[in-house]
This record gives C-alpha cells, sequence and structure tokens, in this order.
C-alpha cells in the first residue's frame, strides 16, 4: 500500500485493497442516510424511553410497511459491520506487520464480522410477533397507568 | 547539508505507547485533527454497533430480556437499596445513558460530514485546494445540527420518565 507520509493512506493501486477502498466510499455515502434516519427516528422522534419490544413489533411486523424497515435495517447491518471492521482492520494492518499475524488478526476480526452479520441479519428476517406477550404488556402498562392516576387524585 | 551531523533515522517502531503515540501521530494541523476525530469515532460507533446488535438479537429470543434492558437504558432497574431509587427509578443512570446517547449522536454525525468531505476529496483531487473552508463546513453544519440536537436530548431529563413504574412491572416477571 502507498503512503503520502505516516498513517496518510492513498488510494491503492488494484487488487482486493481498492475494492475496498470503493467499499468504503459507497457504504459510507450510503450510511449517511440509512444510518442518520435511524438515529432520527429512533432518538428524536422517539427516545430510549418508548423504544420496546412493542415498538420494534410495531416496525418490523406492519402488514404494510414492515418489509421496509426490514430492508431498511438489514441493508444498513451489513454495510456497517463491513464498514467497522473493514475501518478496524485498516487501522490495525499499520501496527501488525508480520503475514502471520495479520493471518490471525482478520480470523478474529472476519469471525466476529460473520456473527454479528448471521445473528443480526437472523433477528431481522425470522422476527415473529409475539401478540400474547405484547397483549400482556397493554395490560400491564394499562394497570400501572390506573395505579398511577389512583395515587394522583388521592 | 552536511551527513556527519545530522542523526539517524528515528526507527519507527519502538516499542507498544511509542506505537500508539505514533499511530496518533499525522502531518500536523486540520489533516491531523480531522484524521484522529474521524479514526476515534469511527471506533467508538463500532463499539457500539456490536452492543447494539447483540441486544436487538434479544428481541427475537427473549422478548421479556430485551424490555428488560432497555428498562435500564431508561433509569429503570430493580434491586437497588430503596433509598437510592425512586420506585425503580435511578437517575443517575438515566442521565449517563442519555449522554451516552448525545456522544453517540455526535459520533455518528461528525463520521458522517467528514466522510463527505473524504469522498469528496478523493472523487474531485481540485477539493483538495479548498480543505480549510470545507473542513470548517464539516465543523459548522455539525455544530448546527449539535445545539438543538442536544437541547432536545438533554431537556427530558428535567422530569423524571412518565409510567417508569411500568415498566419495571413488565420487567419483574
Amino acid at each position: 500500500m502507498a503512503y503520502s507520509g505516516i498513517g496518510r493512506k492513498v488510494r491503492p493501486n488494484g487488487g482486493f485493497e481498492l475494492a475496498w477502498w470503493f467499499f468504503m466510499r459507497i457504504s459510507g455515502l450510503m450510511l449517511v442516510f440509512l444510518a442518520l434516519g435511524h438515529l432520527t427516528i429512533t432518538h428524536l422522534i422517539n427516545s430510549v424511553e418508548n423504544i420496546n419490544y412493542a415498538f420494534v413489533a410495531s416496525r418490523w411486523a406492519d402488514p404494510q410497511s414492515g418489509w421496509i424497515w426490514r430492508l431498511w435495517d438489514l441493508t444498513m447491518i451489513n454495510l456497517a459491520v463491513l464498514h467497522g471492521f473493514n475501518g478496524l482492520r485498516q487501522i490495525l494492518w499499520e501496527q501488525i506487520l508480520s503475514p502471520s499475524k495479520r493471518v490471525i488478526a482478520s480470523t478474529i476480526i472476519w469471525g466476529l464480522a460473520a456473527v454479528l452479520i448471521i445473528g443480526g441479519s437472523y433477528s431481522i428476517l425470522l422476527f415473529q410477533e409475539n401478540r400474547e406477550y405484547i397483549q400482556k404488556w397493554k395490560a400491564e402498562r394499562e394497570a400501572a397507568r390506573f395505579a398511577q392516576s389512583a395515587r394522583h387524585i388521592q | 547539508m552536511s551527513t556527519s551531523t545530522s542523526r539517524p533515522p528515528q526507527v519507527y517502531r519502538r516499542g507498544t505507547w511509542a506505537r500508539i503515540t505514533e499511530g496518533l501521530r499525522y502531518g500536523g494541523g486540520i489533516g491531523q485533527w480531522s484524521w484522529l476525530l474521524h479514526r476515534v469515532t469511527g471506533l467508538g460507533i463500532l463499539v457500539f454497533l456490536i452492543i447494539h446488535i447483540i441486544d436487538t438479537f434479544l428481541v427475537v429470543a427473549y422478548p421479556e430480556l430485551y424490555d428488560h434492558t432497555v428498562a435500564i437504558y431508561g433509569g429503570s432497574i430493580t434491586g437497588l437499596p430503596t433509598s437510592w431509587s425512586m420506585n425503580g427509578y435511578y437517575w443517575p443512570l438515566r442521565w449517563a445513558f442519555r449522554i451516552g446517547e448525545l456522544g453517540l449522536i455526535a459520533c455518528v454525525l461528525f463520521h458522517s460530514l467528514n466522510g463527505v468531505r473524504v469522498v469528496m476529496v478523493d472523487f474531485w483531487p481540485r477539493a483538495s485546494l479548498h480543505q480549510r473552508v470545507m473542513f470548517n463546513w464539516v465543523l459548522g453544519i455539525f455544530v448546527a445540527i449539535m445545539i438543538p440536537v442536544s437541547i432536545w436530548v438533554l431537556l427530558p431529563l428535567r422530569h423524571a420518565p412518565e409510567m417508569h413504574s411500568r415498566v419495571i412491572t413488565s420487567a419483574s416477571m
């Protein structure tokens, strides 16, 4: 890889590293919209205090728009994991120079990335709404609201 | 230039600490700081991403445990001494998570804006003539967005969250 100074990478000449170079830029531009949109919906329009099982189910299991949320999250999770772990690899590759150590580091990095991509995609694709659990949660929320309003009256 | 007085070139790899500090070094100036911030925010987001994929896995595997986990993000926790928490609500926990949430938003926003700048320079080399202006735009947009977002995210901390007790009832099963 070519360097124009300490730590400064310039565009690779070809091969696998050039493919990664393009991937980082294209996935990065897509993640600007996917991740900032996701943060806006979950942290600004909603908040950590409103998000729970029922919220996630209302998005992923919606008969009309559910597939849009699932496609969004699936694209985001795959791009973000690859983008993030390749970024980590680029940082580590400045320190790990010996080929044998790079093989070990690659195995750990891409092993972990594979586990997260498979586990994350599994969650998104195979999610099925547990209606019984949501009913129970709604009943408990009503009971808690009733108890709270009763406390206010007293 | 006389070679007899010049020192030999410094060896790059001297030890773990030197490697870390050298790894943080760059040419100096704006380029160094944007590069370092891009690296640090990227690593921060990656750590959060790993945690976030694991907690979302609970949605499918254990709904009760998922609700219990996100309730902790909101400051509801069981098992603390009653003198510490108010009906299962422990405010420092909620404050810590809200401030962390703001830090995450700041990391993603900076990494996005600076990333767009990097891509512009990569695909349009003449942009490097306007480095300083472009980085000032990154900082300007970042600050302009972060001011209202910070107010929006931190303002709810004035009051205890409404209905925090219901999360406890659903989590204590």
